[in-house]
């Protein structure tokens, strides 16, 4: 069987009302470091990523220092190493784990009821196999670095390079296998554990987004594993698979990489997709417009971003009818992603809005999403990428997704589910201007990359041309800008924890069984188990009503 | 002997049925990634197999034909006693259960013992890349490619399967030293079998791949 | 509380894991005859078929894909699905790419001139 019922958790001690919470349940270091507790394992993994994302975060300052000038700063060989560093921590060491082991593991078993995770030492594992990961990139990182580009193409990789490439790539390969245990742990949980009454139509979409990149996940990482050990292997003994001399072709690794990489884009989005699923009908007080429709997009980008991984390679060498193929594959893939721009959108119609801080990122993922998503049609009509394929407008395109798009749906989540999280209420006014600082910030920094790109300036150049230096410098002044966007909120989040106001179970009047348990929630989740009996996002514009999951109305 | 009464389901799970069979299916799910991780390398071997077939087919002759199917029917033989050894566990019957056990780890070292046989061989054959390699007339120079595949492939193989005897291991010697495995509730045991023949499939893959290129 | 044996599904008697593992040696004999008749193409699809019986019989009975819960199916399909795309679209790049394979690292005409350069 599919669902769960579980006894009642008894109290801690006789006499007390209610369980401590699962921050103060235990205080041993140890109690931390070897818990089992989903949501523990979800602040510890919290730690690690933050801690990349200032480390990726420096190189990019160093890189946007470099090329605010054409006479630069960096030596090329060192610029090199940091572009590469970059991409690889912000990719495997920030962005992959970022949503799915934080607010994934905080908070599937509470949207689906249950009392943990399917398998919590697994869990556990993956945070200890990340860490490990995390060594070794900062060993490869501090003894120079690896200078391949983050995409370790052969022979480069295997044969010419000066850097740590063995080392960086062992990383990557570790790292592999903390994706897979939290996907294998989140499949199987989604599958077996919904509490009573939690049908999959009644899953919030959230669930559903991370059950659909976990399912990308499982499937497309070990590929990256074995092609990473290959490259390994080569690196290490001397031949390999892909060496030319002997026969091998290095648009096999390219073909094993990309089949891996393209889906991991969109490991990197589909949880952000489901965070703003989350977050628009809570602010506009309405139900989201086309469930169903969601979930099946959800899934159909999953499956079909399977089938695109080719586009990465159009001038690489591959055939004319590969990248006609592969070309058309990529044009479907972009409809169900439209689908859910549309439906979120239309999500607003008749809402009563309010433009809270979480608020404010799921509408400017929803709009730099979308002016990302439109380039990426652009790449993928051969035409055009021949002449921009490698330019700053791929950079421009994916930095759109990845950082304006994703990194703006993890603030958002931050924000919203931190009373839940720490107990605590954010300051508003702080928040708000920090999500608009992000927003102009963040387009400074990436628009005018288009436009070099555009012009033709290649990526991953430590040096330009002077006439492109003006829109170098409006670059590097927007990065400065949402560098601090993204310090800000260290600042007022931090100030929460110790002088913010205790957050109620449920301050945003939000519909979720996450919201039925106390913020922050006790060590076992509930004291009860849940049965739900109605879908998600019961909520009543016109009136301010709302009707959580299990059945209980709620007026204004 | 009693089937244990102190075997309780984890907090997260309602019965102890509801557990195992999501450890089966947390097993078959880990098995989604072992398939592709090995399909990938595969995935190579194909590629070069059908763009270099003659080359291959003179590299692969110095595949130790016997070794490999003699090991072949180790394996699938040892996929046998695991089977009785889980049907034993089911029965209650757990002196049967450890000597199925103990045949099969014996057949997985059976296997690692004639594999290293063949390595040793293979060195003599010079068939080990960059280390002592000749190539031979008429495998060109991609002929190594099926070389540096087979090395990889039948070493990452040996890993895997030295993996499942340390599982079998740890069955026999901790969870059902105390009892843990019964009648009752025998999942993790089926677990490490369902893992240790899907090693077995693996190398019935690899087979083909390997010891049947060029023999006619 | 104990849960007796009767609750749980019992396991099938031996015979019919001692029959299939007697099939599976008998396929894997035939599986290396037919590396020496000469089937020229033949043989690896053969051969491979015979892995792919071998791999359904020890699927379904030995690691109990037919015993519940039936969602096992799934997932023990969904690897060599997900491998279908990876060997299938892959295809499209190398039954047509011009130059591939190379030439010279053949064993064919001219070999022995390459590999003593020019």
């Amino acid at each position: 069987m599919s669902t769960t019922t579980l006894e009642r958790v008894p109290a801690a001690e006789p006499g007390a009302e209610t369980e401590p919470s699962y921050l103060t349940a235990e205080h041993t270091v140890a109690s931390w470091l070897f818990t089992r507790d989903h949501k523990r394992i979800a602040l510890l993994f919290f730690a690690s990523i933050t801690f990349f994302f200032f480390v990726g975060g420096f190189a990019a300052t160093l890189m946007r220092l470099n090329l605010a000038t054409p006479g630069g700063l960096l030596q090329p060989a060192v610029y090199n190493r940091m572009f590469t560093m970059h991409g690889i921590i912000m990719v495997w060491f920030f962005l992959i784990p970022s949503i799915p082991t934080t607010f994934g593991n905080f908070f599937i078993p509470l949207m689906i009821g249950a009392r943990d995770l399917a398998f919590p030492r697994v869990n556990l594992g993956s945070w200890y196999v990340f860490n490990l990961s995390g060594l070794v990139v900062l060993y490869s990182l501090i003894m120079g670095g690896a200078d391949t580009g983050w995409t370790f193409y052969t022979p480069l990789s295997t044969v010419y390079a000066n850097g740590y490439v063995f080392a960086a790539a062992m990383a990557v390969f570790i790292n592999g296998f903390s994706s897979i245990m939290t996907s294998l742990n989140f499949i199987v949980t989604i599958h077996r554990m919904r509490a009573p009454g939690m049908t999959w139509m009644r899953l919030p979409l959230f669930v559903w987004a991370i059950y659909a990149v976990s399912v990308v996940m499982l499937t497309a990482t070990p590929v990256l594993a074995m092609d990473t050990f290959l490259l390994a292997v080569e690196r290490f003994v001397g031949v390999g698979l892909f060496d030319p001399n002997h026969g091998g072709d290095p648009l096999l690794w390219q073909h094993m990489f990309w089949f891996y990489s393209h889906p991991a884009v969109y490991i990197m989005i589909l949880p952000a997709m489901g965070v703003v699923s989350e977050i628009i009908p809570c602010y506009a007080r309405r139900p989201i417009f086309g469930y169903s429709g969601m979930t099946m997009a959800l899934m159909a980008i999953a499956i079909l971003s399977f089938f695109v991984w080719a586009h990465h390679m159009f001038v690489a060498g591959i055939s004319v009818y590969a990248g006609v193929v592969f070309s058309l594959m990529t044009f479907f893939v972009a409809v169900p992603s439209a689908i859910k721009v549309f439906n979120w959108t239309v999500s607003l119609h008749k809402g009563r809005i309010s433009f809270d801080a979480p608020m404010l990122y799921a509408l400017s993922f929803v709009l730099l999403f979308t002016l990302g998503g439109v380039t990426g049609l652009m790449l993928a009509t051969l035409g055009i990428d021949v002449d921009v394929h490698g330019t700053y407008f791929v950079v421009a395109h994916f930095h759109y997704i990845m950082v304006g798009a994703t990194v703006s749906a993890f603030f958002g989540a931050l924000h919203y589910w931190w009373p839940k999280l720490t107990g605590r209420l954010y300051p508003e006014i702080w928040a708000r201007f920090a999500a608009i600082l992000t927003y102009v910030g963040f387009n400074l920094t990436f628009f005018p990359q288009f436009i070099l790109g555009y012009l033709g300036m290649p990526r991953r150049a430590y040096t330009y041309p002077a006439e492109w230096q003006p829109w170098n410098l409006l670059s590097s002044a927007g990065a400065s800008i949402l560098a601090v966007a993204y310090l800000l909120p260290l600042f007022y989040l931090g100030w929460s924890l110790f002088w913010g106001r205790k957050a109620s179970a449920n301050p945003w009047r939000a519909t979720g069984l996450e919201w039925a348990t106390s913020s922050p929630p006790p060590q076992h989740n509930f004291e009860r188990t849940p049965v739900v009996t109605l879908a998600p996002y019961c909520y009543d514009p016109q009136r301010d009503t709302y009707v959580t999951q299990e059945g209980v109305p709620h007026a204004g | 002997m009693p089937a244990s009464a102190t075997v309780r389901p984890e907090i997260q799970f309602a019965t102890l049925e509801q557990q195992g069979d999501t450890a089966q299916l947390g097993m078959w799910a880990f098995l989604v990634n072992e398939t592709l991780f090995f399909g990938a390398l595969i995935f190579t071997y194909f590629i070069y197999r059908i763009s270099y077939p003659h080359e291959f087919a003179v590299a692969a002759k110095d595949a130790v034909l016997w070794c490999g199917s003699v090991n072949l029917a180790i394996l699938v033989t040892s996929s046998l006693t695991m089977v009785l050894a889980i049907n034993a566990a089911a029965q209650g019957e757990p002196r049967a259960m450890k000597l199925w056990l103990l045949a099969t780890l014996a057949l997985g070292c059976i296997f690692l013992l004639i594999k290293g046989y063949e390595y040793y061989q293979d060195f003599q054959d010079k068939v080990v890349p960059v280390v002592n390699y000749e190539a031979k007339p008429g495998e060109g120079s991609a002929g190594e490619l099926f070389w540096v595949f087979y090395w990889v492939a039948t070493g990452l193989h040996a890993i895997h399967l030295t993996v499942g005897i340390g599982l079998v291991l740890y069955m026999l010697l901790w969870r059902i030293r105390r009892g843990e495995i019964t009648p009752a509730y025998y999942a993790p045991l089926e677990v490490v079998g369902i893992y240790w023949s899907f090693v077995d499939t693996v190398w019935l893959f690899l087979y083909p791949c390997i010891y049947l290129v060029g023999r006619s | 509380m104990t849960i007796g044996p009767e609750i749980h599904p019992k396991r099938a008697r031996p015979l019919p894991f001692v029959v299939a593992w007697l099939l599976m040696l008998v396929l894997a004999a035939v599986s290396l005859l037919t590396a020496f008749l000469g089937m020229g193409n033949w043989a690896p699809i053969v051969q491979f078929g015979i892995a792919a019986l071998q791999t359904s019989a020890l699927f379904i009975l030995f690691m109990r894909l037919k015993g519940p819960p039936s969602l096992k199916w799934v997932f023990a399909i969904s690897g060599f699905l997900w491998l279908s795309f990876l060997y299938g679209l892959s295809m499209t790049d190398y039954a047509d790419r011009r130059g591939w394979p190379p030439i010279q690292a053949t064993s064919g005409p001219g070999f022995e001139a390459r590999q003593n350069g020019p």
